[in-house]
């Protein structure tokens, strides 16, 4: 759980360092990928390929999401 | 007169438009703004004016604009324009057609060389689609695309030809979106599928104003339709075919394009299942690619009778970015150029935002620092290429795969 919460925000903030903006110290669960980590169509394209090369999870197969909590979700499912 | 152009929080009308194109002395013959209002009324001042106009990205870096092939003279060049006094809606459709034969649309597209394709279009070839009758007299549209490219143009001269209004929605902040496609009654949207995917997850109530839903640019995706019937209660999704040499061309319900009897004589299928297109149908270009009369459009289609198909692949490697075509060979030569770099290859990873995004596999000199070497080629990239085009995800490796012909393998 430690492990996967950890990968998760190292993959975040590789995304965010490329936009200039402040790398996360804490994964915060209701963060929103868009409106607080200002990802964009691209971001989150980059994101969901960097996640299912680490995990084989494809989090946008059901629909939607954009909290930190809802891809924790997908990636436990599994 | 009404509404033309929302953006921005600001309101122009059909009535400011005309003010601003009689008071318009000089035309900028390449368009580089990013002002959609600018753009638009510019365009119709060339139409007005019988003159070429050409529109460019405004986001075309130095070095893009360089690899189109145009001189600093041609890029600034102005045409002084007669003064136009111009009474009403009616009078200005009329000056249009009046100098219909000699304005001039051209647009670059990325071309399967890797130098942007030039391609001109009468004002005929570009509104062979545009539908004028009353019954379109209340449509409100929601525009969400760029306006320099063909489904931009083509959005906009349906709206204009009908005087209605347009919400100008592509760059607008994605919490704003629902309200303000609630506050015009928007009945009418057309967009790429990534462009609905950015903005669903903010439409919380649904939208019962909304009667059509078009989606093109980028492969059909089902999934995408059913969420957007969820919002969207009341509308008609449709999926056009597209493309910038040829317009928008065929219209699909689901997956299933049908041709229309008006033009079954100008399409045909090659044995290899090739959409070929007649050049009738085209704009026009020197660096088009034409076999006899036929244009190889480079998709490649399943004929299910006489009058029907549906989309399989594409035959070029010809990479389509949230409705973007990316040609990886203009990347590749790019990050070649960077010192230290021994070859590379750029391929499409596919996701469901954007469809595909850019990933590239480098090979770069003997004790260089990789992670470095990394910043700096995407460094270099976002100075050269439009976001799209610049690589999300860097391998590095020791050795490129090849084909036994010697080809790098792309997939």
């Amino acid at each position: 759980m430690a492990y996967k919460q950890e990968r998760l925000k190292e993959i975040i903030n590789i995304i965010l360092e490329k936009n200039d903006r402040q790398p996360l110290n804490t994964l915060q669960f209701d963060l929103s990928l868009r409106n607080d980590l200002g990802m964009d169509s691209l971001d989150l394209a980059e994101l969901t390929v960097r996640i299912e090369d680490e995990f084989g999870v494809d989090i946008f197969e059901d629909g939607m999401i954009d909290t930190v909590q809802e891809i924790l979700d997908k990636i436990n499912k599994r | 007169m009404g509404l033309f152009l929302y953006h921005d929080g600001q309101e122009v009308t059909y009535e400011q438009l005309i003010d601003d194109i009689n008071r318009q002395t000089t035309l900028k013959r390449y368009v580089r703004e990013s002002n959609p209002y600018e753009i638009l009324k510019d365009i119709v001042v060339s139409l007005v004016a019988g003159e070429r106009i050409v529109l460019l990205d405004s986001d075309f870096t130095e070095q893009e604009t360089k690899n189109l092939g145009l001189s600093v003279k041609e890029l600034n060049e102005e045409v002084t324009l007669k003064k136009v006094k111009i009474s009403s809606f009616e009078d200005l459709l009329a000056k249009i057609k009046e100098n219909s034969n000699r304005s001039e649309i051209v647009l670059y597209t990325s071309g399967t060389t890797g130098r942007p394709k030039r391609v001109a279009h009468k004002l005929d070839s570009i509104t062979r689609g545009t539908k004028v009758s009353e019954k379109y007299n209340g449509n409100v549209w929601a525009f969400a695309y760029n306006p320099t490219h063909f489904a931009g143009l083509q959005v906009f001269f349906q709206a204009f030809y009908n005087q209605n209004p347009m919400i100008y929605i592509f760059d607008m902040d994605r919490r704003e979106i629902e309200n303000v496609l609630r506050k015009y009654n928007v009945t009418h949207i057309s967009a790429t599928p990534t462009f609905y995917r950015s903005i669903l997850p903010y439409l919380r109530e649904t939208l019962p104003s909304v009667e059509k839903v078009t989606m093109g640019g980028e492969k059909y995706d089902k999934n995408l339709e059913n969420q957007l019937l969820k919002v969207f209660p009341n509308a008609d999704v449709r999926n056009v075919y597209a493309s910038t040499e040829a317009g928008s061309i065929f219209s699909a319900k689901g997956d299933v394009f049908s041709i229309s009897p008006r033009i079954a004589d100008k399409v045909k299928f090659a044995e290899d299942g090739e959409l070929l297109i007649h050049k009738s149908l085209l704009g026009e270009s020197d660096t088009f690619q034409l076999d006899g009369d036929w244009y190889r459009t480079g998709d490649i289609v399943e004929k299910i009778d006489e009058s029907h198909f549906r989309f399989v692949s594409r035959k070029t490697e010809m990479i389509n970015i949230g409705g973007y075509k990316v040609n990886p060979h203009e990347v590749e030569d790019e990050i070649k150029r960077i010192d230290g770099v021994v070859d590379a290859i750029v391929k499409a990873r596919n996701n469901r935002i954007t469809g595909n995004i850019l990933v590239a596999e480098v090979k770069v000199k003997d004790n260089i620092d990789k992670m470095e070497k990394e910043k700096e080629i995407i460094r270099v990239l976002e100075s050269k290429l439009q976001s799209w085009k610049v690589p999300r995800i860097f391998t590095f490796v020791d050795d490129l795969e090849l084909t036994r012909t010697g080809k790098k393998v792309r997939k």
